[in-house]
């Protein structure tokens, strides 16, 4: 994939993405008996959409946060990300810590906690093969 | 070896050519904040982009940037 093709597809994949969301909260909403909520859903995640694509054009880290291509703000995401990924994954365990505490089986904290342990070691070995 | 970016001549050098950070910025596919960042000391790029910086202004990188042992 050329380098303005993927641009292109980065781009345009938060807007797309939002839009998927919004039709998957709608429909799960509906299945909910709750059309309307789904519905209010749906627009927020269009708003998100038109958002980000407004702010794209507007400002230059937003557009570095859609299209990749600025290796700073990209770096500045994967900064971000670390940090929020560390923060939820210390609130889960603390959650964890709460509901043993309380006599539960820390269940549903226990299950995330392991997903995100279990994800990280996968990606890091993959990352470690390829590199 | 560690090795440290002490300085670099990016301003120097662009606006010898009477370029704006956004004209550089554009030519090497990153953001006007990026070049200005560079410019004060503030971020040290990739390889790769510190590579197309020497090769836009015709230079090497080791006169771009002024690379040091700490």
């Amino acid at each position: 994939m050329s380098r303005s093709l993927r641009t292109r597809v980065y781009y345009w994949a938060t807007p797309a993405l939002s839009l998927l969301f919004g039709l998957a909260f709608l429909l799960a909403f509906m299945l909910g008996g709750h059309p309307v909520a789904g519905a209010i859903a749906l627009v927020l995640m269009l708003v998100l959409a038109a958002a980000s694509l407004v702010l794209g054009r507007y400002s230059e880290t937003m557009r570095g946060l859609m299209d990749r291509r600025d290796e700073r703000i990209v770096s500045l995401d994967q900064r971000a990300v670390n940090g929020a990924a560390m923060v939820l994954l210390l609130v889960l365990i603390g959650a964890t810590i709460e509901e043993v505490a309380r006599g539960r089986s820390g269940a549903p904290f226990t299950w995330l906690a392991a997903v995100f342990g279990l994800t990280y070691l996968a990606t890091l070995v993959v990352l470690r093969l390829r590199a | 070896m560690e090795l440290v970016v002490a300085g670099n001549s990016v301003r120097a050098l662009r606006t010898g050519r009477g370029l704006s950070q956004a004209q550089l910025a554009g030519a090497m596919g990153v953001s006007r904040q990026t070049i200005n960042s560079i410019e004060v000391g503030r971020y040290t790029p990739s390889l790769a982009l510190a590579v197309a910086l020497a090769r836009y202004f015709e230079s090497t990188v080791e006169e771009v940037f002024d690379v040091k042992e700490p």
